[in-house]
């Protein structure tokens, strides 16, 4: 039984902007184990992206986070003080960002970046240790050694990603976020960083979140999974559980708008109208106004509350109390 | 590059020619000449006019003069100042220049420095109360009505608080028994400025290599306080000794000038950083920077200023074009006889070899400012490289 490495409950997120709060993250509670992969799913505007930057509390100057708790190795972080922060981001977890393209300096080495991060972390190393921790960075995500003395737009853009992973392991983290890695590639590249993802965190058994719009993606990279929408987490599980089972009526439209490669043409089902506003304070089920499974059995005046179907499999109240 | 720097150089020196033709025709235009006031003496023969013209070659047509003024100029005669007589325009610029490039210079650079610094500060704590005061005091520095402000201060600080000297250069007075020209003075003031700046820019290189950031900042700080002794030494010892009051008396005359075109100059380049920063802010290489866990000076310096500094080096190059140009107007209300005054006075005067000298002077530092703003460029933004074609 391997330990919690990241514990995250109740997160509530709120960027505070002139028309009102917009609750971007909603009682958010997920559990990352020693070398699991966890995968956050769910369409544009989420909150997806804002859960990870409240992870590192990278968020924007107007967000804020209201309550909730997330334990990195046992140890409190929200409510940390900055300096306490910059000693945990990267080294306890560190992220590749959505944008590889832009992740980089434009006028500083691709080494130099990776070196000053290090030597943030490890103010003792020597410049031998620095390059040859560099080096070896570079040898597990598959690039040469002399992109170290590169500018970043000498590289290709699938370089450039393998780069920022490679960046993203520079101070041994606990934890790697990736959020969205892949979205500027092309699809070859994409598979190709989509393996390297995966062998360099078996190879080092660490701990990561995945954070994806893909459903497909998840299901190859995670072995947990949580879905979700308008800010709240609808369903989450184990991967193989929740892709075999699904509960949550999101769940199950998301999985039946993924096309298969295999079998006959078919028409992709897509849901009908918008995901809510977060501005506007929501009673209740927030997915009801587009369920496409309701019936006479739904309680969408339930508060939404997550409860467990399966074996650590656990969905959304509305959906796990219709018949 | 060195293809790229000769086909300039060849360029530049098409640019230059022409720039000799059209000045030299438009400085002709003026009408009258330099010697035309000897008409109006009753007690010289009324021949001597015209003869004075035969020796300067003042009678031939002006296309035939021009042409040989232009073979001159390239051979490196560049005639005699009408004006005083025995001198060469070289001669003459050789005595002013060390005085407009020393305050210049030292203008400049303060100026460049201060501009952007505050407007990296600015840009960094954008929305709070200061950044909105100092912005508003740099617009107004930007925008002031320079001559009017020059002379405010030099009423304020020169007249009534008495604290510093109105004008000029030096105190007459201190130096009649001198043993030395001021211009030794100026040259020995220059290079000792040069020396420490490169003594400087030296330790800033060989410290750069290294990986420990707080070794890095304690030699950088080690070398400053070295400059410091070794300047201490300097000008308590040998000839230093000897003109170390007459040096400190033209660094007191500088004081005030410095402080006013710094005040005007510094703002431009201030806000144009606070814009340029501000645009690199949103960027997701900061994000990724302040992931990192680099401290937020660092981010500042190192990612967001940095990355900010190619347009306010480019401006700060054309304004180094102007410090002679612009020297007329500084050096007119502060009394300071450097290259600006010869300038207009040999205009005023139309003593045309001293002024196309002193105009070619500018020309010259302009060519070569503008190929130095193209060739820092490919230094400062690695994505701009210069191509060999085209």
């Amino acid at each position: 039984m391997s330990k919690d490495v990241l514990v995250v409950k109740d997160l509530n997120m709120h960027y505070e902007t002139l028309s009102g709060d917009v609750s971007a993250v909603k009682n958010v509670s997920f559990t990352v184990k020693e070398g699991e992969s966890f995968g956050l799913v769910g369409e544009s505007g989420c909150g997806k992206t804002s859960v990870a930057m409240s992870l590192l509390q990278l968020q924007a100057d107007n967000a804020k986070i209201s309550s909730g708790s997330i334990k990195l190795d046992g140890i409190e972080m929200v409510g940390m003080s900055e300096s306490e922060l910059r000693k945990v981001r990267w080294d306890g977890i560190s992220i590749v960002f959505q944008g590889a393209m832009n992740a980089w300096n434009p006028v500083v080495k691709v080494g130099e970046q990776i070196r000053e991060a290090i030597r943030e972390h490890y103010p003792n190393n020597t410049k031998i240790q620095n390059t040859e921790k560099i080096e070896s960075l570079f040898k597990m995500v598959g690039l040469d050694s002399t992109i170290m003395d590169r500018f970043p737009h000498e590289l290709s853009g699938g370089m450039k990603q393998r780069a920022v992973i490679a960046l993203a392991l520079s101070c041994d983290p606990k934890v790697v976020i990736a959020d969205e890695p892949t979205t500027a590639l092309d699809v070859v590249i994409q598979d190709q960083i989509l393996k390297e993802i995966k062998k360099v965190q078996e190879l080092l058994g660490l701990s990561l979140i995945y954070i994806s719009h893909d459903i497909a993606v998840i299901a190859e990279m995670t072995d947990k999974m949580a879905v979700m929408y308008a800010g709240s987490i609808v369903e989450k599980g184990p991967t193989s559980e929740i892709f075999a089972n699904p509960q949550h009526s999101y769940t199950k439209s998301l999985l039946a708008s993924t096309p298969s490669v295999v079998g006959d043409k078919v028409k992709l089902n897509s849901l009908e109208g918008e995901p809510p506003s977060l501005i506007d304070q929501i009673e209740g089920c927030s997915f009801a106004p587009r369920c496409p499974n309701r019936n006479t059995t739904c309680h969408p005046e339930l508060d939404m509350e997550l409860v467990e179907v399966g074996p650590d499999h656990f969905v959304d109240i509305c959906s796990a109390s219709r018949n | 590059m060195a293809e790229y720097i000769i086909r300039r150089t060849f360029q530049m020196t098409i640019v230059f020619f022409l720039f000799l033709v059209f000045s030299y025709l438009l400085f002709n235009a003026i009408p009258g000449n330099a010697f035309s006031s000897l008409l109006l003496n009753p007690n010289l023969p009324p021949d001597a006019y015209q003869r004075v013209l035969e020796i300067y070659g003042l009678d031939k047509p002006l296309l035939e003069r021009t042409q040989m003024y232009i073979v001159n100029f390239f051979k490196g005669d560049f005639g005699y100042s009408y004006k005083y007589f025995p001198k060469t325009p070289i001669e003459l610029i050789a005595e002013r220049l060390p005085r407009t490039l020393m305050l210049f210079s030292i203008v400049n650079i303060v100026a460049f420095y201060t501009g952007f610094f505050i407007g990296k500060v600015l840009a960094w704590r954008r929305g709070s109360k200061a950044e909105t005061w100092i912005t508003v005091t740099s617009v107004f520095s930007y925008t002031v009505f320079y001559p009017w402000f020059a002379l405010m201060m030099l009423w304020v600080f020169g007249y009534k608080l008495g604290w510093l000297p109105i004008g000029k250069f030096l105190y007459p007075e201190k130096w009649y028994d001198a043993p030395f020209d001021s211009d030794v003075v100026f040259t020995s003031m220059i290079k000792f400025t040069v020396v420490v700046s490169l003594i400087q820019f030296a330790a800033y290189l060989a410290s750069r290599g290294i990986e420990s950031l707080s070794l890095r900042r304690n030699i950088r700080f080690v070398s400053l306080i070295a400059i410091f002794i070794g300047s201490y030494f300097y000008w308590n010892n040998g000839e230093a000794l000897l003109q170390k009051p007459y040096a400190s008396d033209i660094a007191y005359h500088m004081i005030l000038p410095v402080m006013v075109v710094t005040v005007v100059a510094f703002a431009g380049t201030a806000l144009l950083t606070r814009t340029t920063m501000m645009e690199v802010l949103k960027e997701d290489y900061i994000l990724t920077a302040r992931a990192k866990g680099i401290s937020q000076k660092r981010i500042r310096d190192r990612h967001a200023a940095r990355t900010a500094l190619l347009p306010v080096v480019t401006s700060f190059i054309f304004t180094i074009v102007t410090i002679i140009d612009g020297s007329v107007l500084t050096e007119q209300i502060f009394s300071w006889p450097g290259m600006g005054q010869l300038l207009l006075q040999s205009v005023l005067e139309e003593d045309i070899p001293v002024a196309m000298a002193t105009f070619s002077f500018v020309g010259v530092f302009a060519l070569i400012a503008h190929l130095l703003a193209d060739v820092s460029y490919s230094y400062l933004d690695p994505r701009i490289r210069i191509k060999s074609q085209g």
